[in-house]
Formats: C-alpha cells, structure tokens, sequence
C-alpha cells in the first residue's frame, strides 16, 4: 500500500487540481467524530465540514444510515479517530458510497490514532474481554499534546489533497499551535489540583484526559468494555465508592446517566456528565471551550 | 454437493486457523475478516412457506471470509449449512468480488450475492428480528434471493441519498416449477411430454433494476424508501391443459422452500419497501426503533396453453378467467430496542397466491402475527422468544397454528458492520 502513496498523492493532487478550477477550490470533509470536525474547521475553516455523529452518539454504534452514504459520496477527505473506533459502520459506508478518494489513507482516508501513540494497546484481544480494541485505546482527543501531533498530520493531508490550498492550511496550523500550546499550561495549571484524585466513570473514554492530569480511575460502571452497567456490578462499586477517597463518578454526554445516578445517590458521591465532544454541553463549542468546560467541570466538584 | 463440501472444509480449516484477535486488525489479504454465525432453535409447529420446522433445529449456520483484495476489489465468501429432515445442506450463498475503486459512485459486483431489491433482501438472515423471514420473502424469493450475476450501481452526489442499480442473474433458483418434469417423475405417460418437448428456459433469467432514496429527518430519525423491479424470463409457470396435475404444484412448492428457490414465481415482480429508524438525539446504544414494510406483486404466473387435444373455446375460457392473475405479499414490521439488553418486536404479514389444481387455480392466503422479545447479552450474542400465530386458506398442512419458537443467534469473529 506504501508504495503507491507516492503515485496516489500525485493522482489525487491531479484529481483536486481538476476539482479546484470547478469548484472553487474548498475541500469536502466527512468527519466521523465532532471533535474532529472542529479539529479540520481550525485548519480548513473555508473547507465544507460535515459531522457524522454529534456529542450525543456513541460512535460505537452508529447507524450506516444512507444519509451519511450521501455526504461520504461528496467527501475528498474523510477525518476519523480510528483504532477501530469506527469499525462497526464505517467500511459498510465506504462500501455503500462508492467513492474511491476516500478509500485508503493513502488518499483522502486519515484515521488520528495512526499520528500518535495510542495507550492500552493489547497484545491479545478476547471478544470475552467485552468491546475493547487492539490498536489501543481510540478517545485520543483529550490528550493536548496528541492532538497537536494530529492537527499537524491532518494539516499535512489536506496539503496533500489541495495543494493549492497548502499555505493557507499552514498558516491556519501556526496560528492553532500557538494558541493551543498557550492553552496546555492554563489548563495544567488550572487542573493541578486534580492530581492523584480517584474518579468512578463509565468505559475508557477519559482514558487520555486523566493520563494527562494524573488522575486515577479506580472503577468502570461497565463491568466490561461495551456492556452497560448491571444492578450487580454496581452493587459491587458502592463498596469501592465508601472507600471515602473517591471524588466523583464521571459519565459522557453519549452514555446512560442511571447507573452513575444509582451509585450517587447511595454513596451521596458527584455524578458529573462531562461532553464527550464539541457540542456535548452548551459552553463547548470548540475544541478550547470543550477543554475549559471539562477542566472547570471537575475542579468545581472539589 | 461434494465439491462443495470440498470449499468449505477449507472454510473450516481457515476458521479453525483463525486467532481471535484477527476481526481487530485491518483486513487485507494476509489478515481476513472470518466470522461465524451459530443458529439453533426449538419449535412447536411448522412454519408454512418453507419457514422453520417444529422441534429442536438449526438455522443458518453461516461462516463467511471476506476482505480487501487490493486496493481495487474486495472480496467475500459466505457458505452456510442448513439442516432439514436429517439432511444437511451446504450452499455457498455469497462467493463475489466488489469493485471499490470506480470514479463517479460507480460499483460492480460479480459473482454470486444477495440481489440488492426490496429492502430485508440484501441483509443476512442473522440480522433480522424475527425467527423467519416474512411469508412475503419465503414465497416470493425463496427466503431470501442470491444467486450468479452481475450488478452495477450509481450513487448519486446529492445530500438526499439516491442509489440506482441494474442486476443479470442466472436465475435458475426463479424458475417456475416445470410441470413436465414432475410428470416424468412419477412415471406418467412420457411420450406424451416428448411430444410436447421439454421447456426451454433461458440461462439468463432474472433481470432487475431497483432505486432507493433516504435521509434524514432532524437528529433523532432516519429513513430509507425503495423501489424495486425483477424480471424473470423463467418465471412463468406453463399449463398444458388435459394433464392431470393436482395437488402436484403444492409438494413441489413446500420442498423447494428449503432450496432457497422460490415458490411462487411470475414473469414481473415489483417491490416497494421503506424502512424508518428512531433513537433519542440519534443515539442508538440504548434505545432504538425501526419500522419497516415491504409491498410484493407477482404478475404473470401461469401461462394456460393448449395440449394437442384442446379446444380453441376452453383456451379462452382460461384467458378470462386467469390472465390478469397476480400474487401478493407484504408486512409491516415494528421493533424496539427498549435497553441494550432487551428488544421487543411486532410483525404483522400476509401473502395471496394461487395454487394449481388441474386446469383451473385455487386462492391461497397466509395470514401472519408475530411477537417477538429478544435478549442481548452482547452486540453479538441474542437469544429470542417468539410468538407466531399463522392462518392459512387452501393450504396443505395448516390452518389456523399457534407457534412459539426459542433461538439463539450468535455471531463469532469479525466485526459485521451493519447495513441500515
């Protein structure tokens, strides 16, 4: 596959080039998650974006429904988080769209967990083991520095595909990194005190979040990746939850609130439902606004 | 079959091979996607039309490898083995490669695959909601249409999904039960027959052409409407008057249900379907509903022609009488996902056809109520409990049947991304 990039950047280079001169040189973006959306809208902000999912959808399971078929039909480039993320929908649109310059991430295919290092990624995977995923954990969006490592990649990739279009994509990536990087120490400062605090919450899914501010997840609400919460795993979790050491129980805008409820209000413990994405809250509603709100979201617990 | 059993012992072996970890890693062609699907059931009745028969029993058990070829052509291969009256079948029902790489929303299928018409058609049978596809599909496309073609299809760059497509199919599996044939069988007069000459069926039958719209309705709903046209050149069933033939046509029909040939056939089908899906803020983890409903005509299914001996009078008679005959089907199905556990569903369907009995035709009807409550302790695993209530006129074996199937469905290896 490698060794046609080379030719297949050329070919879609061609392709963009006779795009460019009939329609106005503005990239069609498909992205999968809205984080990655607002992602390509800092680096593309001309180009025309398209959600598949909202802050809503657990883009586990997403419908292959034909209205996304339309807009991957249109896409030049199609932005995901991938690691499997997608992997329950997204290959049944590939092949339902029928269009080839979205196909491989040789051309207008670019799956974020490729540019980074993923964590947990496991040796062996068991569907006994629930839904988890080889290639590491894919809710890579919440790690700062990750993204940065995407938003150049991604940039990079647009240059790719609309050559014309390169200096402005770059310019548009200076201007984010320097923004971006003068966030990274505002929320570490603001979120020092979170360091070592211990959280209930529910799947991975602020796997990278308390990486990067070093707080601990003791226990999932799901008894296994993917499977929702049952009466009998969190009977088991109000015994953690007495401990007294436990600062909040932490679910996203996408996941069943019950069970977090539940186990509140017998531990007298926090339920906060931080956004999972852009738009998961009314104050997110950009990649940086999705941050403040998190971060404020969980030093107003204490 | 042997030659078959030779293929899939190889799907065994390959399945046997295959390491669990393989559905999470991209499929190429060192790394395939493999899956199996398990499908066992216990009964109280038979199910009429070829449906599933009273006692313990299997479904389809269906091992399936697929994967990129290169960065043209994707290929599949799903074999799937059915037991009936202590017999098993093996058939290969999907063994096709997919263009993945044609400019302009072009694509090509080849080989052998489910015809792309009406809308459960071209989804497997594992997917599905109830225990038995709708009486619509066991009469009219032998449970569910898949045979040795070619497609093309056309997706259209417009924010309202619009797919067009045309199909050439074999059609050996569509063709009306020859009525010669079966004469010969039980040793009746056979000069009689050569004199008539066998049929001359067309080794290209099943032509078909098919549209299908959808979009979306707010963040919550989504819709899908199609429509869709079969023409089978071997469709029709000959009459040659003068020859006895009752009753005939009847066991013809209940054996060919379990060969996945149809068991009503005309020249025209025509199929109109919709499909609505719900879940809150379109989040479908939790709760979600799908409504759907499919509408089949079959026209031009029996052909009255003169024997030797006929008169030109009688022949006319017939015209009248029988020429603008047509078969029906439809259902309207409505299924919800109330918890990631748990699903509940309701299948109401009915199907009008004929049955022949010598030279004139006997209206059938089936009439079918299902209930249907299923459990999920994964994506992966479902064991359902239904309720069927099915109401037959002038059909051999049921009248008036209440049935209560136990199944479990269950999948293993690859991820299956489903269609809508």
């Amino acid at each position: 596959m490698r060794i046609n990039s080379k030719k297949l950047i050329v070919m879609g280079a061609l392709c963009s080039a006779f795009l460019t001169s009939a329609a106005n040189a503005q990239l069609n973006v498909f992205a999968c998650e809205p984080e990655y959306a607002a992602l390509a809208q800092e680096i593309a902000p001309e180009a025309k974006i398209y959600s598949a999912t909202s802050a809503m959808q657990d883009p586990h399971l997403v419908q292959a429904r034909p209205s996304l078929i339309a807009k991957m039909r249109q896409a030049d480039l199609v932005v995901c988080a991938g690691a499997d993320l997608e992997i329950g929908w997204l290959p049944m649109l590939q092949m339902k769209a029928s269009n080839n310059k979205v196909r491989s991430t040789d051309n207008g295919l670019f799956y974020a967990a490729e540019h980074i290092d993923t964590l947990d990624k496991l040796e062996h995977v068991d569907r006994s083991m629930g839904d988890v995923h080889a290639k590491g954990n894919p809710h890579l969006h919440f790690d700062p520095r990750r993204m940065l490592q995407v938003a150049n990649a991604l940039s990079e990739k647009m240059a790719a595909l609309d050559p014309e279009g390169a200096a402005g994509y770059q310019a548009k990536l200076t201007d984010f990194t320097d923004r971006w990087q003068q966030a990274i120490p505002k929320w570490e400062e603001q979120a020092a005190g979170l360091k070592g605090k211990k959280v209930i919450a529910y799947h991975s899914s602020f796997r990278y979040l308390f990486n990067w501010l070093g707080i601990e997840q003791v226990a999932d609400l799901e008894p296994k990746p993917g499977i929702p919460p049952s009466s009998s795993h969190l009977a088991k979790l109000v015994n953690r939850s007495q401990e007294g050491d436990v600062m909040a129980i932490l679910v996203t805008s996408y996941q069943d609130e019950r069970g977090a409820n539940w186990l509140g209000e017998r531990t007298d413990l926090p339920v906060l439902i931080l956004p999972m994405s852009v738009g998961g809250n009314s104050d997110s509603t950009d990649l940086f606004s999705l941050y403040d709100s998190v971060i404020t979201m969980l030093t107003e617990v204490q | 079959m042997s030659y078959l059993n030779k293929r899939l012992s190889l799907v065994a072996v390959a399945c046997a091979f295959a390491s669990t970890h393989a559905f999470a890693e991209d499929s190429s062609l060192t790394n395939p996607n493999i899956s199996a699907v398990l499908d066992g059931f216990y009964q109280t009745g038979d199910r009429g039309l070829g449906g599933r028969e009273e006692g313990f029993g299997l479904g389809e058990t269906e091992l399936a490898i697929s994967a990129n070829i290169d960065d043209m052509f994707y290929g599949k291969v799903t074999a799937i083995l059915e037991s009936h009256d202590g017999e098993t079948e093996i058939e290969l029902e999907e063994a096709f490669i997919q263009t993945m790489g044609l400019p302009a929303g072009l694509g090509i299928r080849a080989g052998r695959f489910l015809s792309d018409v009406g809308y459960l058609n071209n989804q497997h049978l594992h997917t599905d909601s109830f225990v038995d596809r709708p009486g619509a599909y066991r009469a009219f496309m032998g449970n569910h249409y898949f045979d040795d073609g070619v497609r093309l299809t056309y997706v259209a760059p417009t924010d309202l999904y619009w797919t067009m497509g045309v199909e050439v199919f074999k059609g050996d599996k569509m063709r009306a039960a020859d009525m010669y044939e079966e004469h010969e069988e039980e040793g009746h007069d056979e000069e009689e027959h050569e004199e008539h000459g066998p049929r001359e069926y067309d080794t290209v039958g099943v032509y078909s052409a098919f549209t299908k719209f959808g979009g979306d309705i707010g963040n919550s709903s989504s819709w899908q409407v199609g429509l869709s046209y079969l023409y089978n050149a071997n469709g029709k069933v000959m009459v040659v008057e003068g020859e006895e033939e009752e009753g005939h046509a009847d066991e013809e029909h209940d054996h060919e249900g379990h060969t996945h040939s149809a068991s009503y056939t005309g020249e025209n089908t025509y199929i109109a379907d919709f499909v609505y899906k719900w879940a809150p803020n379109g989040n479908y983890k939790y709760q979600h509903l799908t409504v759907s409903g499919e509408y089949f005509r079959v026209t031009d299914t029996f052909s009255f022609e003169e024997g030797d001996h006929g008169h030109e009078e009688e022949d006319h008679d017939h015209e009248e009488s029988h020429g603008d005959d047509y078969f029906e089907g439809w259902y309207l199905s409505g299924v919800y996902q109330f918890s990631p556990h748990w699903s509940a569903g309701v299948r109401y369907g009915e199907v009008d056809t004929y049955e022949l009995h010598g030279d004139h035709l006997d209206p059938q009807k089936l009439k079918e109520t299902e209930l249907s409550l299923a459990w999920h302790h994964s994506h992966f695993s479902t064991v359902r409990l239904q309720y069927t209530n099915q109401k037959g006129t002038n059909f051999d074996g049921f009248e008036d049947d209440n049935i209560v199937s136990l199944q479990y469905v269950m999948t293993l290896g690859a991820h299956g991304a489903h269609q809508f």
